[in-house]
């Protein structure tokens, strides 16, 4: 018997996974980039990354279901290393996300949030990923989170930031120095 | 949820190998790495079909990245013939399906040991090295606790001291692979093996390079345009390899890192470390319509 003769096929979970992944992979490597998620929302997401290991916050009861699904522990915000959450109105959580710290700087959160692309506030990115400079437009964040983000992410420490727009995905990792414009 | 719904078929083997849970691991560490460039980020390292040391490290981040429309290089020293490179390669391609290439500018998944190629990588290639000693305070601080305690304080100065040190002992810097060098203006990493001409190609790159050490159980990663610098001092300028005028006594080519070697008559010979470069030059000799991808060094020189 031998199990290698035939070509290894991905199943669906494995082929979306693997896409929504490497979406993350360059969203994060190329700031400001928009990359293509296999699937809209952050479902997807918790499906690629989390599992029994990781303690996971999540705002809305009804995705934190769907998350906790995956086998991710709920935890309050302070405990989690993955965070999903709503920017819009209110960024008072967003004092208590973990940034971790020089010594260990792993130790600062994924954080998952909604945004609408090509509308809104302009930003002006510089930094890892980026050659020169890079601008992008974001709404459905609350103003003062982008001064609060610039207090938290003291490099290496801080936490790095996935936006999602329907099926489409920003990062913006602690490295990205941002200017509001 | 409880264990029955998280728990899947039975199935002969992972796709890639590595099964989902290894999987999801590596990427969240992965995401870690390239959000902090240079700092390396501890991961489990699992059981792979091949000893710690032989480029496991590397073979997890493949794994992870690989899909059936991947196309992947695997370098040793830069041949793509050698056995480790050619097992691994053959080994990722069986567990995946993807197609195996020689070609750098044909693939989008490279890993390699101590090499980077000499043509220059795309916005859409990876670069996967494999790192045997992922911590470059190894050599000044043994003690793992304090050299992490000293990459929190950006507490480099003992690293410039041995630099210091070669030059009054040996009237130049002597580090000759794995050349300590600050990522991002703020980590120092080892570029892993590879001589000094190829670290230059990491500064301010199109490619995303990650960089793995399994038997370590850490990695770390360049992302595109990201300063990549060697240490060195204002007077001391930093120095490639002295192969610029060398040709290739197989290709003909000249201008790129070489291998030496030694002849009966106590002479030297070199030829391309980069061995498909070489393939490709030597078939362009022979009038096959082969292309050479635009490369780093040009004349021998790394345009600034």
């Amino acid at each position: 018997m031998s199990l290698l003769t035939a070509v290894p096929v991905p199943d669906a979970f494995e082929t979306r996974t693997n896409a929504t992944f490497e979406a993350m992979m360059w969203a994060l490597s190329r700031p400001g980039t928009v990359q293509d998620l296999p699937a809209p929302g952050m479902t997807g997401i918790a499906e690629a990354l989390l599992d029994r290991e990781c303690r996971v916050f999540c705002d809305d009861p009804a995705l934190a279901d769907r998350i906790a699904a995956f086998g991710a522990a709920l935890m309050p915000l302070p405990l989690a290393d993955h965070c999903f959450l709503s920017l819009g109105s209110t960024i008072d959580r967003l004092a208590q996300v973990a940034v971790g710290s020089a010594l260990y700087p792993d130790d600062g959160a994924t954080v998952v949030a909604e945004a609408q692309f090509g509308t809104g506030q302009r930003l002006r990115l510089t930094g890892p990923g980026i050659e020169t400079h890079a601008e992008v437009s974001l709404d459905g964040i609350a103003p003062g989170f982008w001064a609060m983000r610039a207090e938290l992410c003291r490099y290496p420490a801080g936490f790095d930031l996935f936006l999602i727009c329907g099926a489409q995905v920003i990062g913006l990792p602690r490295s990205t120095i941002i200017e509001v414009l | 949820m409880t264990i029955a719904t998280l728990t899947r078929p039975w199935e002969a083997m992972s796709y890639g190998f590595l099964d989902a849970s290894a999987k999801r691991e590596l990427r969240r560490k992965m995401l870690k790495a390239i959000a902090v460039p240079g700092c390396q980020m501890p991961y489990a390292s699992r059981e792979v079909p091949m000893a710690r040391g032989w480029g496991t490290g590397g073979l997890q981040v493949t794994l992870t990245l690989l899909k059936p429309s991947s196309v992947v290089k695997v370098i040793d020293q830069g041949a793509d013939d050698s056995v480790n490179a050619a097992s691994i390669r053959s080994f990722l391609s069986k567990v995946s399906g993807a197609r195996e290439t020689w070609d750098t500018t044909e693939a989008t998944l490279i890993q390699s040991r101590h090499r980077i190629p000499e043509e220059r990588l795309r916005a859409d290639q990876v670069l996967i090295l494999q790192v045997p000693n992922p911590e470059p305070l190894r050599p000044v601080e043994p003690n793992m606790s304090v050299a992490r305690q000293m990459h929190a304080d950006a507490d480099y100065g003992r690293l410039w001291l041995i630099l210091y040190e070669q030059i009054v002992r040996s009237g130049r810097v002597m580090q000759g692979a794995a050349y300590p060098s600050l990522v991002n203006g703020r980590h120092v990493m080892t570029p892993s093996p590879i001589p000094r001409w190829d670290v230059p190609k990491l500064h301010m790159a199109q490619h995303l390079t990650f960089l793995s050490a399994g038997r370590e159980k850490r990695l770390y990663a360049v992302p595109p345009f990201t300063r990549v610098e060697p240490l060195v001092f204002s007077d001391v300028p930093y120095q490639v390899e002295d192969h610029a005028a060398l040709t290739c006594h197989r290709s003909g080519m000249t201008g790129y890192f070489m291998n030496e070697i030694p002849q009966e008559d106590g002479s030297s010979a070199f030829e391309l470390s980069d061995s498909h470069l070489g393939i490709k030059a030597i078939r362009q000799a022979e009038g096959a319509a082969v292309k050479i991808g635009p490369t780093w060094y040009e004349n021998g020189k790394m345009p600034q």
